[in-house]
């Protein structure tokens, strides 16, 4: 690569990385300031007002009933896209361009216009408020758990499968020892796009949760409706962003780690083919 | 470790198409022994052993072990490991722990598991890489630790699914060797699929030669080659002269003359196709005069050291068809195109199969033809037939 093209990437690289990360310096500095008013550029007191205010508030328990919602919306919606990418890649649904098109249809439909339609359902029905929240979310994060699950079925290989059978394991230890294992990059990637859909969740949980539901988004939001809270709310902010950015830098840790890169040094030659030892019992 | 494998009467119809994908396959393999099931794309062979492993159902028949049936009894409990054509080495498992599946999965601990594995690894020269990953092991290798991992898995019958036909022409040999050398050893039952007639022979006992999901014969290789039950046999197994005629007694009459069959050869009287080996026919001068035939040369393909010679032996008269004979020089044996050479014919290669139905119908039988042993025919004078029709095909390979 060239000099000056080399210079162009790094140029560019840093300019995005400029563009991700400088939304947050002023969530930063406003989480850690006690005293600031304009026009000053950074903050005249430095304290942690904004973090004791939030916990004040229940951030805590807002955020414990966020990752519930995650968790729970994981929790169904990643074996569910699952099954239907499994389903839709070996061809058993029938109309399956149809299907697809259903399982995606959350991700075109307006939600606001849609939740108001099924809350009343779920009134008429009598169910919860929090179990209509994590189905309806559920629901949503369907798409994102189908699509990531059906790349991942399309690179799958189905006769490792058939490989193992006759090397002797059942249909459950396949499941647990080569199907699992083969798919687990695409499961993590639709597990962590169906937490973000719960936990950062905020119309579904307003309108089905009935204002009732105080999850991080809702206590986000209401913070920030208030004069004069800009600490707290900088503080909640970065509650909310603490989790994923975590779990994303811990996935790309550890596929750096696990990571199927090829050897530097190739490898040895075979040996040429000459006597051969019988495994004990073999014979 | 062995078994005899009986299928029995084996069908099965996926469905959208207009032939089953096999229709009643009677095979037996005796314990010990290899079978090769020979066929080109799409004639059922991969059916046979996904049927044969349990991976997949027949519609009707059955499949035996030791005299027992297996029809109701899971992949995994059958004794019947497989290898394919890819080496379907487990990514997220090192080259020892892909050996060590079976016993893993059986319930040995990993310890024994990998003892009995590294013996394995031993067995086919790769115990070097027991620690490598799948996806730093060359093609070659990751076949070799296949064939590891299936013999581990103890299969009382191995099935190979043309597995090495992806890999360079040297590496199979080198692989031909080992699978010779774990038969020596081991003695396993194997059914290899292949649709490489020379892996057939460099490998297995028999060979069972399927067509569109029937089984036209099944014989020792050899007789494969010197008697093939018909042309699609002929054909798969790489024959390339076929000669169209009438049988008259023990003869075959054709644009090559009357030409005495071998005693074991005796088709019914009619239009039948002479068959015999390109290996089997010698280039001479012309003016041979022991030579069988005499022809011109249409065309010469080089084919390694050796060339296959293409020969126009030509009718009795122009409106009588040419016969089409492929030869194979030796080497260093140099002829031209357009060039007049004489042919020599082993008698005993000879055999007759039944023609294909539009050729049996159109074709108009000679007449007339002096017998003779070994028969001659020449391109210019001597006793020729009053009609013939010669039959050939042009020297594909077989789809």
């Amino acid at each position: 690569m060239s000099v000056p093209l080399r210079t162009a990437r790094g140029v560019l690289g840093l300019l995005l990385v400029a563009w991700f990360a400088l939304p947050l310096l002023p969530l930063l500095l406003w989480a850690s300031s006690a005293t600031w008013s304009g026009p000053s550029p950074l903050p005249q007191e430095w304290g942690l007002r904004g973090f004791t205010a939030a916990l004040g508030d229940g951030a805590v328990e807002a955020s414990l009933r966020s990752l519930a919602v995650g968790i729970v919306v994981a929790a169904l919606a990643t074996p569910a896209g699952a099954m239907a990418a499994r389903a839709l890649r070996l061809g058993t649904v029938r109309r399956p361009r149809l299907v697809a098109a259903v399982l995606l249809a959350p991700v075109a439909l307006p939600p606001f216009a849609v939740v108001m339609g099924i809350d009343v359902v779920l009134l008429r029905l009598h169910v919860p408020a929090a179990t209509g929240v994590v189905l309806v979310l559920t629901v949503a994060a369907l798409p994102y758990t189908t699509y990531l699950m059906r790349a991942a079925y399309v690179a799958y290989d189905f006769d490792y499968e058939d490989e193992a059978r006759t090397l002797g394991a059942s249909r459950r230890t396949v499941w647990w020892h080569v199907r699992l294992p083969l798919l687990a990059p695409g499961l993590a990637a639709a597990t962590f796009l169906a937490f973000l859909v719960g936990w950062s969740d905020y119309i579904v949980t307003l309108l089905i949760g009935g204002g009732r539901m105080v999850t991080l988004p809702i206590l986000l939001a209401s913070t920030a409706a208030g004069p004069g809270n800009e600490p707290t709310v900088a503080a909640l902010s970065l509650a909310a962003l603490a989790p994923p950015t975590v779990t994303l830098l811990l996935a790309a840790l550890l596929r750096r780690q696990l990571s199927p890169t090829r050897s530097a040094d190739p490898a040895p030659p075979t040996p040429p083919v000459s006597g051969v030892p019988v495994p004990q019992g073999a014979a | 470790m062995s078994a005899r494998l009986d299928l029995r009467d084996l069908s099965r119809d996926y469905g959208g198409s207009a032939a089953p994908a096999l229709s009643d396959l009677d095979l037996t393999v005796p314990a010990g022994s290899c079978v090769a099931v020979v066929g080109p794309s799409g004639s059922g062979k991969t059916t046979v052993l996904r049927l044969t492993s349990g991976l997949d159902r027949p519609d009707s028949g059955d499949v035996l072990l030791d005299g027992r049936s297996v029809l109701g009894v899971a992949p995994e409990e059958r004794g019947m490991a497989m290898v394919f054509q890819r080496p379907l080495l487990f990514p997220h498992r090192n080259v020892l722990d892909n050996v060590a599946f079976s016993a893993r999965v059986r319930g040995a601990s990993r310890r024994r598991a990998r003892a009995e594995a590294a013996d394995y690894l031993s067995l086919v020269h790769l115990s070097e890489l027991a620690g490598r990953q799948a996806w730093e092991l060359s093609g070659g290798q990751a076949q070799r630790v296949a064939l590891a991992r299936a013999l581990a898995a103890r299969p009382r019958v191995l099935l190979l699914d043309e597995p090495f036909s992806a890999l360079d022409a040297p590496l199979v040999e080198e692989m031909h060797d080992l699978v010779r050398q774990v038969r020596e050893a081991l003695s396993p039952t194997i059914v290899l699929v292949t649709h490489d007639h020379v892996e057939a022979t460099a490998l297995a006992d028999e060979a069972a030669v399927l067509s569109v999901g029937r089984l036209v014969q099944h014989d020792p290789v050899d007789r494969l080659y010197t008697r093939p039950a018909s042309l699609v046999v002929a054909r798969q197994m790489g024959g390339r002269n076929e000669i169209m005629g009438t049988v008259r007694g023990h003869h075959h009459d054709s644009v090559l003359g009357s030409l005495r069959l071998p005693v074991d050869v005796r088709p019914p009287p009619g239009p039948g196709v002479l068959v015999f080996r390109h290996e089997a026919v010698q280039v001479t001068d012309p003016d041979d005069r022991t030579a069988d035939a005499v022809g011109a040369v249409r065309e010469v393909r080089p084919s390694g050291p050796r060339r296959l010679v293409i020969i126009e032996v030509p009718g009795a008269s122009a409106v009588e068809a040419r016969a089409v004979v492929y030869a194979e020089t030796a080497p260093g044996h140099r002829v031209g195109v357009g060039e007049r050479v004489g042919l020599h014919l082993s008698p005993h290669a000879f055999t007759v199969v039944p023609p294909e139905p539009s050729a049996a119908s159109t074709y108009a039988e000679p007449t007339s033809i002096p017998a003779r042993d070994g028969g001659r025919r020449r391109g210019a004078g001597g006793q020729r037939p009053a009609v013939s029709s010669g039959h050939h095909r042009e020297g594909k390979e077989p789809a």
